[in-house]
This record gives C-alpha cells, sequence and structure tokens, in this order.
C-alpha cells in the first residue's frame, strides 16, 4: 500500500449499541461516518477505508482550495476560447448541474460561489452593499458556460463551485460501493447527510435532526428504513443584522438570501443528490418552502 | 418509511415549480453514469494532477537579410506546489553568427578592419599589454569592405546563455508575492539581475495591483578590451572590464472588465548607470568631399533613464480572441517610440487548432547623439553613435501562427504544437544627404528579416 496519499483520510472504528460499529473519518469539512450492523471491526475498517478513499477522493478532485483539483484546472483554463476537456465523471457532474439549473429556473447554479466575494457568513452584521452584490451578478449564471461534454468554456471572472453538490455526490457514491460489498444494513452520514439500504433489524435507522441553538429543546428524532435524508439550514452560518437574519442560501439570480426561510429544511428522497437539491430549492422559496415541498410530494420536516 | 427508487419514478403534481420527474432522471443518470466510471477515473486525476511541470519549449531561427543569423532554443516551466508556491523558469541558448555592422559608413573606395580580437590593422600576428600588465598575442583578424558595401565584421559570432528562475509566495488569499534572479552569460558579457515583486487582489478579485522592483548589474568585457569612448579606432586604445548597473520599477494594474474582456496597464521606469556604449560600435569621419579619413569608437552618455507605458488588452468572444497592445517610450537620451501590436486567434469549431495573424507598427525617433557619420571639419562633439537602433525609424512585422492543441480528457493536461512565421521590416526615416562622393551609395539600408519558430508546450 505504501504512504497514505493526501487525500485519504484516516478511519477509526467505534463502537455504537447493540451490535452497530462506526467507521468514522473527516472529510469535506464534516465529520463522517459509516455506520454498520453486525459485521466485526476488521470487515468494518476494511468498508470504512473504502469509503474514506472514495470521499477523499471526490474531495480533492472536487476541492476549490486545492491546486492540483480539477476545479483549479479549470479554473486555470479560464478565458481559454479553446476551453477544458474534463472527464467523464466531471462530465456527468456538469450535466447533471446543467439539468438542474435548467429545471429551476436558475435557483440551484454552481457558478454562484463568486457572490462569496462580497458574502462572508461569520456571525456578524457585515451585510455587503447592494452594489457588490450587484456587480457580481454578471459573472452568475451556468448558461454563460460554453458546456458541450466534454469540453467546458468557462468565461473571464467565473468559478465554479461543486461545494452545493459534492457532499452529497460523495455519499451516493459511497453508498454505491459499500452496497456493492455487503448485504447487511448500513448507512453514510456525511455530516448529516445521508443515505441508508435498509432498516436494521430492530427497526429504522433513528435521525436526529437539529434545532437551532436558540431553543434549548431536544432534536427531533425521524426514523428511515431506506433512502436519503439531507437537511439544508443556516443554524451556524449566517449574518444578523438590525435583528434580520441573512442565511447563507444565496438566491443565483438575486445574489441575496431569500426572505422568510426556514432555519433548517430536511428532505427524504431516493437519492443524496436529489434530496439535496431539494431541500436546497426549498430554502429558497422563503415562506413557500413547505408548499413546494408538498408540491413536489416529498417527505419533508421543517424548522423555523 | 419506504422512498422510492429510480427506476419507480414518483408522480409529481402538475403545479410543480420544479419537475420532480426530470431531477429523479437526472439524479439516476449523474449516480449510474459515474457508478460505471468513478473508479476508472480515480487514479489518472489523482495521480497526474500533484506538482505536475507544465513546459514551453521552442526552437527559433531568425535571419536578417545578407547579416546575421540566430538559432535559439528555449525551454519554460512551471509548477505549482503543495503550499501553495509556484515555482517557474527559464532557459535560452542563443547562438548568432553572421556579419553584424560595425557603425562605419559605406565609402567609394575599399575599407579594412580588424575584428574586435585583433590588436591593430597590420595583418601580423601582435602583441599587446592588457591593463593588468599581461603579454597577449592574438593573431589579428582582418577584414574589407567594397565600395559601395555596409561594412559589416564577417566573423561576428556570440553565443548567450540566459537562466531565470521566479518564486511565487502566496501571503494571504489575495495577496502574493515574487521573487526572482536572471544570469545571462556571454563570453564578453555577464548579466546578473533581481527581482522582487507583490500583488494584491481587490474589488472582488477583479483588479489586480502589482509593483515590482529589478536590480540589474552587468559586467562587460570585450574582446580585446573595452575601447576608450571617442578614441581613434587606429589606436586601439582598450581599456579592461566595464560595468554597468540598473535600477527599475513597474507599477501595474490588471483589470477584469467583463467576463470578456481583461485590461492591463504597467507603467515603468528604471535607470541605467555605467559602461552604456556597444565596444564593437565605430563611427565614420567624413570630409566634406565625402572621403573617409578616419574612424572613432562611439561614445554614449553614461546614464539613461527610461519610462514607458504598456496597455494590453484581451476580449474573447467565442472562437475568437484577440489581443491589442499599445506601449510608449521615451528615454533621456530623445528615444520616444510608439509600439502597436495586434494579434487575432480564430479556433475551428472543434477547438484544437487555432490560426492566429498578428501585425505589429513600431516607430521611434533618434537619440540626441546619433549621427550617421562625423564631420571631419565640426569640432569634436560630447557624444555620438551611429548605432542604427539610436537612429530614426519605423518598422512593420506580419506574422502568422499555427497551433494544434491536444488534452488529455483524463488528466487534463494539455499539450500545443505550434509554428509561427514572422517578417519583420524597418525602413529609416531621417536620411541626411551625404557629402561629395557618397551622394550615389545607398547610406540607409534599413533592414529585412524573417522568423521562423517551432513550439512545443506539455
Amino acid at each position: 500500500m505504501g504512504e497514505r496519499p493526501a487525500s485519504e483520510p484516516a478511519v477509526t472504528i467505534e463502537r455504537r449499541g447493540d451490535g452497530f460499529l462506526a467507521a468514522c473519518f473527516a472529510a469535506m469539512a464534516s465529520p463522517c461516518e459509516l455506520l454498520l450492523h453486525d459485521v466485526d471491526a476488521d470487515r468494518a475498517g476494511a468498508l470504512g477505508e473504502i469509503a474514506a478513499r472514495e470521499a477523499g477522493r471526490i474531495e480533492a478532485k472536487y476541492s476549490r482550495y486545492r491546486d492540483d483539483s480539477v476545479v483549479a484546472a479549470i479554473h486555470r483554463s479560464r478565458g481559454d476560447p479553446a476551453g477544458i476537456l474534463v472527464d467523464p465523471e466531471t462530465a456527468s457532474l456538469l450535466d447533471f448541474a446543467r439539468e438542474c439549473f435548467a429545471l429551476s429556473e436558475g435557483a440551484f447554479d454552481i457558478t454562484s460561489g463568486v457572490l462569496r466575494r462580497a458574502w462572508r457568513f461569520d456571525g456578524s452584521a457585515r451585510v455587503p452593499e447592494a452594489d457588490a452584490v450587484a456587480a457580481l451578478l454578471p459573472l452568475v449564471g451556468f448558461a454563460k458556460l460554453g458546456w458541450q461534454a466534454p469540453r467546458l468554456l468557462l468565461p473571464i471572472g467565473m468559478e465554479l463551485d461543486f461545494g452545493g453538490l459534492g457532499k452529497e455526490y460523495a455519499v451516493d457514491r459511497v453508498f454505491q460501493l459499500i452496497a456493492a460489498e455487503t448485504q447487511e444494513p448500513f448507512l453514510v452520514n456525511f455530516g448529516g447527510d445521508l443515505r441508508a439500504n435498509r432498516a436494521t433489524p430492530s427497526g429504522p435507522w433513528r435521525i436526529g435532526v437539529e434545532r437551532p441553538e436558540s431553543e434549548r429543546r431536544a432534536a427531533m428524532i425521524l426514523g428511515l428504513e431506506r433512502g436519503a435524508l439531507t437537511t439544508s439550514g443556516d443554524a451556524r452560518r449566517y449574518l444578523l443584522k438590525q435583528g434580520r437574519r441573512y442565511g447563507h442560501i444565496l438566491d443565483p439570480r438575486t445574489g441575496w438570501p431569500a426572505p422568510g426561510s426556514p432555519r433548517s429544511v430536511t428532505v427524504a428522497a431516493a437519492s443524496c443528490v436529489e434530496a439535496g437539491l431539494l431541500s436546497t430549492l426549498a430554502m429558497l422559496q422563503g415562506a413557500a418552502a413547505e408548499a413546494f415541498l408538498a408540491a413536489q410530494g416529498a417527505t419533508h420536516w421543517i424548522l423555523r | 418509511m419506504q422512498l422510492t427508487e429510480c427506476e419507480r419514478s414518483p408522480g409529481a403534481s402538475s403545479d410543480a415549480r420544479v419537475d420532480r420527474r426530470r431531477l429523479v432522471a437526472a439524479s439516476c443518470a449523474l449516480l449510474s453514469a459515474t457508478a460505471a466510471h468513478g473508479q476508472e477515473a480515480t487514479n489518472a486525476v489523482s495521480d497526474a494532477l500533484s506538482n505536475v511541470w507544465h513546459f514551453d519549449t521552442a526552437l527559433a531561427y531568425y535571419h536578417e537579410n545578407g547579416r546575421v543569423r540566430v538559432i535559439e532554443p528555449i525551454v519554460n516551466f512551471s509548477t505549482t506546489l503543495d503550499d501553495g508556491r509556484t515555482f517557474s523558469g527559464e532557459a535560452v541558448f542563443d547562438s548568432l553568427s553572421g556579419s553584424s555592422p560595425n557603425g562605419a559608413l559605406p565609402s567609394n573606395k575599399p575599407q579594412t578592419f580588424a575584428s574586435p580580437s585583433g590588436a591593430s590593422l597590420s595583418s601580423a600576428p601582435t602583441t599587446y599589454t592588457t591593463s593588468s600588465g599581461q603579454l597577449v598575442s592574438e593573431p589579428a583578424r582582418i577584414y574589407t569592405v567594397q565600395p559601395g558595401a555596409l561594412p559589416a565584421d564577417p566573423h561576428y559570432q556570440d553565443q548567450r546563455i540566459a537562466v531565470t528562475g521566479t518564486w511565487g509566495l502566496p501571503l494571504s488569499r489575495l495577496t502574493s508575492a515574487s521573487v526572482g534572479g536572471t544570469v545571462s552569460y556571454e563570453r564578453d558579457f555577464v548579466s546578473l539581475s533581481t527581482n522582487a515583486g507583490i500583488s494584491r487582489d481587490f474589488n472582488q478579485k477583479n483588479t489586480t495591483l502589482s509593483l515590482t522592483l529589478t536590480n540589474e548589474f552587468d559586467s562587460v568585457h570585450p574582446v580585446g578590451g573595452a575601447p576608450v569612448p571617442a578614441s581613434d579606432y587606429a589606436l586601439f586604445r582598450k581599456t579592461g572590464g566595464k560595468t554597468k548597473d540598473g535600477l527599475g520599477a513597474t507599477f501595474g494594474i490588471t483589470q477584469v472588465m467583463n467576463e470578456r474582456w481583461i485590461s492591463e496597464l504597467n507603467l515603468s521606469v528604471d535607470r541605467f548607470h555605467g559602461y552604456l556604449n556597444d565596444p564593437y560600435k565605430i563611427i565614420s569621419v567624413i570630409d566634406p568631399t565625402g572621403n573617409t579619413t578616419g574612424y572613432l569608437y562611439e561614445k554614449r552618455p553614461d546614464q539613461r533613464v527610461r519610462k514607458s507605458i504598456y496597455w494590453e488588452n484581451r476580449a474573447a468572444w467565442g472562437r475568437l480572441s484577440m489581443d491589442l497592445s499599445t506601449r510608449y517610450f521615451a528615454d533621456d537620451w530623445g528615444v520616444h517610440s510608439d509600439t502597436v501590436n495586434l494579434h487575432v486567434r480564430w479556433w475551428n469549431p472543434g477547438r484544437d487548432r487555432f490560426l492566429e495573424p498578428d501585425v505589429r507598427w513600431y516607430r521611434q525617433s533618434a537619440a540626441r547623439f546619433y549621427l550617421p557619420w562625423l564631420d571631419s571639419t565640426a569640432p569634436q562633439i560630447a557624444n555620438a553613435s551611429s548605432d542604427s537602433r539610436l537612429g530614426a525609424f519605423h518598422a512593420f512585422t506580419y506574422g502568422l501562427k499555427y497551433g494544434a492543441r491536444n488534452t488529455d480528457r483524463y488528466d487534463h493536461t494539455t499539450s500545443e504544437f505550434s509554428v509561427r512565421v514572422e517578417y519583420y521590416r524597418q525602413i529609416v526615416d531621417r536620411r541626411p544627404a551625404a557629402p561629395g562622393a557618397l551622394q550615389n551609395l545607398d547610406l540607409y539600408p534599413g533592414l529585412q528579416a524573417i522568423l521562423v519558430q517551432v513550439g512545443y508546450k506539455f
């Protein structure tokens, strides 16, 4: 095996209650775990390594912070009229991002990362000037990219950010890899975005959803047999100015958070990427989040 | 709770703002497509992108009509290290040969000169004493120029090797510094320079300001010694090595105007001090009848302050991109110049081939001490040079470049092959009428040159 590559997080095994083992590692700025039922520690370690390697791979490949990532290679090609040829996995993600951009009418947009140049969500009152936000909007819009698989043209000044998609995608990818290895019940949880293959012998997986700290109430407990759950919220990342709360989920079309967004939205769906998109879009509906999710026929829990 | 799997799509209500069916289909397409190739892509990407070195290599052939030929291989390399530092460098090797004008005027009589390694105009090997007291014996290399021809040293030969290295150091998210140095070596010239710069992004990274300082030290030790400026060529009064040094600053601002247009403005000033003469250039002394009575070594001021403004705009529209730059230059020798340079690049629909025509227009005024010849009856003057590069002229360059690019679809490495051909034509603008016998000779031949460059980037 040799030395562990920088992109492969270290795995520790923890015992969790009756017959459960958790393979834990840190990736994508989140605590990650693979919960397994009825396996021994060696097997849990081997499966945990598979999960950690895949999470590390996706993180390294799509990180905005690494010079050797595909995102960095794409950013280096900025303004090049010849564009850049991307690998098939990146092409699939771009196709998915384009489809989401189209069906959400621009509400989900992987080019919206440039808005971070104006917004810093650190709990302070530093809400940006309207001019600063408006000045960035010309640089936002998937439709401004030249994308025809496998060639991508990134105009000058624009950025790609797979952050709104990467963790959910990683959960689904790890889920697929582990499902190919074991028939026993398991659950993949990357910082609250999770997916399970089937119920445990003692019943559904019990998922706790944190309430905002101010409420001082116990977590909401959900039961999940199989499928994915994602939670979008601004419990930790927000700005507070003159009593108004600005959540970190920005509407790419306006550059501003939607007014009246819930504190958190939890959505159940078959896959994590699907649930993640629905929960993000629900946040952008603001006061209409409940109606939006009901119209989708999506099982959901909303905290306000 | 039982959640629906891909194959059993849920029925979305008709008034839904998002077409749930489309979302489910897209999610399934993403996950089934990547299930097939995710693993295969794994190794290719993570192995190939860490600490990649980029190389840009070229071989250029430059030929001035009837004069010097230069063959020049260039290697450029750059890399980004794990901690965000960058390192880039360049190595150039020049091999020059052919004939080089020595600064004298054509004459209606044959003219005899000694190559710089020669000690006198006599044809026998001679012995002379250098400034350090050493006895040196060298064969004199004599050349004779026929009537009407532009005097040029036919034995001109030089090799140059230059190596440059630059470190880029990110200091914060918005600020970065760079330090670098260059060593250039020729048989008769060694140049050392260092530079340090800082740049900072503003205005949401749409504006970058930069400041670079450079310091240069040159050691000049011409073949046969450095001639005493303005001394008589026939006397071969030479001294040992000379030096010159320079200090410069460049302030730059780069502005992203919009997603198609980027603009860059640079202001530069530098000052050189020391031995600024070309040790191999002489100047004819002409009497009122047009006869050449002798030659003096040229003499330039020992200080030069140069200022320039450079403005470049790069824009792209679909398969077309354009680079338009203009530069204004002035120095305290009286040289002012203007340059306009336009490159237009067309990509083919597949965007892996391009054609890039370019045109450059250049005009400069003469240095105050530029004189094609000295008048034998005029009093001795302070500074004089007949180097045509300090004269008034304008020039056109027409070029065409063809490039083919190949991108590896797994590791994103790009390689590019290119061929560039350029034609350069220089026309002398100020042509003082010469006296007597010189009137029928072409004293201002101008210059034509071609450049062929083959490049490979990977």
